[in-house]
């Protein structure tokens, strides 16, 4: 796209009145989306962009300018602007007096069936496939939504550190949503497989199967009581469960957060913040994973940093400004939506990590609990960790056997609080796919956990414990 | 910026080249946007960050034997846009055939000002603009001890243009300004912090009160100090008017037509029936003159207009872009929506607010005597569901006993039904407000009885 010594000169002109850091990120991304909807073929989109983004950082200041013209001329005319942006007339302490260094492509998440070249009619069959299951599941299924997504996005960036990165990521992922309805109640279930590779993806993740498992909630959910109040157990199931803990605590974990005082586990680093039996980390390195890549979005090596180990706080994760600023390593947690974005530090593949107990064993532990099996989205307070999910699927737990199913029920409660109150950690760590907004910025993550069990939390509902 | 003249000769040429590009048979709307935009982040007396913004695009939907095909490109060349007619033409032959895929024919479009466009804008010196967004965080900081510091205080304006034009007639063009600041204050008194919002919005820079933000936005963060949960019962909200629009966007997205029709809203097949309380009046105005949303036309190039959805209570129909029109047997309400040019138009709501009652927020509190003052929510995008209408939230307020406030509330959630809800909604204050974040909803404070509200406190009925 850009050649080194083009990436040299709108460094040096975005740096000509001063800064400590300057960076050029350079995006071109192609995608393509159908959605089948009624059995309909109704959305058949394609798009390609191009976009550039040149960023001054001085201290804690950033300028960031941005355009869709990458000519010669109109990077240097965006390096300007983020230049005079950037005013107040400081030496520049670091400056690029030698060529740019670039550093070789990786190809460590391989692409083996390729969206570009994948025809566009077995695209429109693998929705049809989720579709048809989806429909088989019974009479009660009234509509069913399948969305196919996939992306193919290079990118670029070069700072006057001197080095030069490329990275491409092919992502693929499908969205099936079933709604399903008996006697004037609508319930609604979905699935969402997806991965940083090709076409492949189905091989793992027949779309069959998340047409079924999204039907099967729906069905549950129309049976179901509405949920209880009040504080109770509650065994969190392994795969999307994961979020709890990405929004709850992972949040806080962002350096950017702790910087600004606005994370609870400010100062805490060393300290005990969760339950002995909590491991979790970041792994942006996971092979094909979702929210996997070789380098990040200010092109940082990709890595996995530990967050907790032994329920000891060890770390946080970071963008390029927060590891110079703060003296600490780069995490390679650099990420941002597009080029029309300020990268800042963001979650990858977020996970508590496997325990070594038995998931059925913790559920016959607990005499009086829910059984969360698929929490929806949530949000978290990150100043006070104070957090509230709804749980999609739910069933309650009597006498150490799942019972009912249970609807409308929320989980309230602090993250700090639950992951000290984490009393089992079971060994089946499995992920779940995510797009997570901050500033305004979305971007594709995995969450993950192993099933675990809260000793105590409040669950808001409809009616009283019975 | 491209000249006004000069956007909109530019997609009629366009639209030409496309169409004997895409050849006989293929209908082509082209829909082209510029967007130039301003964005300060002041943090700790500096400015966090600077942002410029300058984005141009492309969308194009090709219409073949009712099969729609979509695609876009960046970038405002021709040899760009050639290749999205293309690829929207080859697009168009895998999609279902449906006789309800029609792009609308010319409208005509409103000639007074709607107020959404001020020079001001590009005219104000950038540098006013960064003193804006500090001196909105120093204000916020000075205006009371215990607010610890402000996470983040921003102002931002954009200017946008939209063209469109299609071979079924459209033409058409307007340009938009927008500008607003918000800032988000930590309280901190010992052990425990709480955190506060508030912004301000409007055309040019000149329309906001950056004083009345910040005192807004302390308020609701101090106020909410020595909060505590409490126990579960049944009570009356009263829902601040950020709330209460907050919870407008299930009923905006249950009344699109889409929704409706393909059975995504617990809404359908409910026009003519008394769905809320007499008191309620919805309306959806894409014409409010300085509205958030308010244009000429709407994202396929239909005049905009005002609607009542909800009158005094009933149900009276749902939002309609041309495609829900035609398979409704109705005519478009004009509100065809798209995020971007990157996205073909779906349904949504413009400018939808509740017509407000009178009094202040105190008199509604007086005149519910006991209850719960909802200030925040959270959860609300995971909590609220516009498909089934069920609503599940964490939520902070203030307990009212006697009209009063009488004690900060933490850790609580609030269960039930939109359509309780709304039937059960018992007063509503004078107080419309609109909140910039999810389109533009606007509400005054709202009273609703008889709601669970659920807390870590001993369970009672």
């Amino acid at each position: 796209m850009i050649d080194e010594e083009l990436a040299r000169r709108v460094i040096a002109e975005a740096l000509s009145r001063g800064g400590d850091l300057a960076d050029l990120f350079v995006e071109r991304r192609s995608s393509y989306n159908l959605r089948l909807e009624e059995e309909k073929v109704e959305d058949n989109s394609s798009g390609s962009e191009v976009g550039a983004g040149v960023r001054v950082i001085r201290g804690e200041s950033v300028a960031y300018a941005y355009t869709n013209d990458i000519s010669e001329a109109s990077l240097l005319e965006t390096a300007r602007v983020a230049a005079a942006a950037s005013r107040g007339g400081k030496t520049v302490s670091i400056y690029l007096e030698r060529p740019l260094e670039s550093l070789p492509a990786l190809a460590e998440h391989v692409v083996e069936l390729d969206p570009d070249t994948y025809p566009r009619e077995e695209k429109i069959e693998l929705l049809r496939r989720a579709d048809r299951a989806a429909r088989e599941a019974g009479p009660h299924i009234v509509q069913v939504v399948a969305a196919l997504g996939d992306s193919r996005q290079e990118v670029l960036v070069a700072s006057s550190l001197g080095e030069m990165v490329r990275d491409t990521r092919v992502r693929v992922r499908m969205v099936v949503q079933v709604v399903a309805a008996s006697d004037g109640e609508i319930q609604t279930g979905h699935e969402t497989p997806g991965m940083l590779a090709g076409y492949e993806l189905f091989r793992l993740f027949p779309p069959e199967q998340a047409g079924r498992a999204a039907a099967e909630q729906a069905l549950t959910m129309l049976e179901a009581r509405p949920a209880p109040s009040g504080p109770m157990a509650v065994v969190i199931a392994n795969g999307t469960g994961g979020v709890l803990f990405h929004e709850a605590c992972g949040h806080s974990l962002e350096a950017d957060a702790v910087f600004k005082k606005a994370s609870v586990f400010m100062d805490k680093i060393g300290e005990r913040v969760a339950s002995p039996l909590v491991n979790a980390y970041d792994d942006a390195t996971l092979t094909n994973r979702w929210g996997s890549f070789c380098y990040d979005d200010e092109g940082v090596r990709a890595a996995r940093t530990p967050l907790i180990e032994g329920g000891v706080l060890l770390g946080f994760i970071n963008d390029r400004k927060r590891s110079w600023r703060d003296g600490t390593v780069a995490t390679g947690n650099g990420r941002r939506q597009s080029y029309r974005f300020v990268p800042v530090p963001r979650m990858t593949n977020t996970y508590i990590d496997a325990g070594d107990a038995k998931k059925e064993d913790i559920i016959a532990d607990t005499p009086l609990g829910l059984y969360a099996l698929k929490l929806g989205g949530g949000e978290v307070n990150p100043v006070t960790g104070d957090f509230i999910f709804s749980v999609t699927e739910g069933y309650m737990i009597r006498d150490g056997k799942v019972a009912e199913p249970v609807k409308g029920a929320t989980l309230i409660g602090n993250g700090p609080r639950a992951l000290q109150d984490i009393d089992a950690v079971a060994d089946d760590l499995d992920f779940d796919t995510g797009m997570c907004g901050k500033d305004g910025q979305a971007v594709p993550v995995c969450t993950g956990q192993p099933t675990l069990r809260v000793r105590e939390m409040v669950v808001g509902g409809t009616t009283e414990v019975m | 910026m491209e000249k006004a003249a000069g956007l909109q000769a530019l997609a009629l040429q366009w639209m030409e080249k496309g169409r004997s590009l895409a050849g006989a048979g293929v209908e082509l709307e082209i829909f082209l946007q510029e967007h130039r935009g301003l964005s300060v982040k002041a943090f700790g007396g500096e400015v966090e960050s600077l942002r410029y913004s300058h984005s141009r695009g492309v969308g194009v939907r090709a219409l073949r034997e009712g099969r729609i095909g979509y695609s876009y490109c960046t970038g405002l060349a021709w040899q760009d846009v050639e290749r999205a007619v293309e690829e929207a033409a080859a697009n168009s032959r895998f999609s279902t055939p449906d006789e309800h895929n029609i792009l609308p024919g010319p409208g005509v479009y409103p000639s007074e000002d709607l107020g959404i466009y001020d020079a001001e804008v590009e005219e104000e010196d950038s540098g006013r603009k960064v003193e804006m967004a500090l001196e909105l965080e120093s204000l916020t900081l000075a205006r009371d001890r215990r607010i610890s510091q402000v996470e983040t205080a921003v102002y931002a304006d954009s200017v946008s243009q939209v063209a469109v034009a299609s071979t079924a007639g459209v033409e058409g063009y307007y340009r938009h300004s927008d500008c607003y600041c918000y800032v988000f204050p930590i309280a901190r008194e010992g052990e425990e912090h709480q955190t506060g919002f508030s912004f301000g919005l409007g055309v040019k820079p000149s329309d906001l009160d950056l004083a009345a933000v910040a005192e807004d936005a302390v308020e609701r963060a101090v106020c909410l100090l020595g909060s505590e949960s409490m126990a579960s019962r049944r009570t009356t909200l009263i829902l601040d008017s950020f709330v209460a629009a907050e919870f407008l966007g299930v009923l905006a997205a249950a009344l699109s037509a889409e929704a409706v029709l393909k059975g995504r809203s617990f809404l359908a097949g409910k026009t003519g029936e008394a769905i809320a309380d007499p008191l309620v009046t919805l309306v959806d105005d894409g014409l409010l003159k300085g509205g958030p949303s308010t244009a000429p036309f709407d994202d396929e190039g239909v005049p905009s207009q005002r609607k009542e959805l909800i009158k005094a209570g009933v149900l009276q129909g749902y939002l309609h872009n041309t495609y829900t029109a035609s398979r409704a047997g109705t005519v478009s309400t004009g509100n065809a929506s798209r995020g971007s040019f990157r996205d073909r138009p779906r349904v949504g709501a413009s400018n939808m607010y509740l017509l407000p009652g009178t009094g202040s927020r105190s008199d509604i509190l007086r005149q519910v005597g006991d209850g719960v003052l909802v200030l925040q929510v959270v959860g609300a995008h995971a909590g609220a569901n516009p498909i089934s209408g069920e609503i599940s939230l964490g939520a902070l307020g203030l307990l009212v006993e006697g009209g009063e406030p009488v004690r900060p509330l933490r850790e609580i959630t609030l269960a039930g039904k939109a359509l309780d809800f709304l039937r059960d909604a018992v007063a509503l204050g004078g107080d419309l407000r609109f909140l910039p974040f999810e389109g533009s909803l606007g509400a005054p404070t709202v009273a609703i009885e008889g709601v669970m509200v659920a807390g870590r406190g001993q369970a009672r009925s």
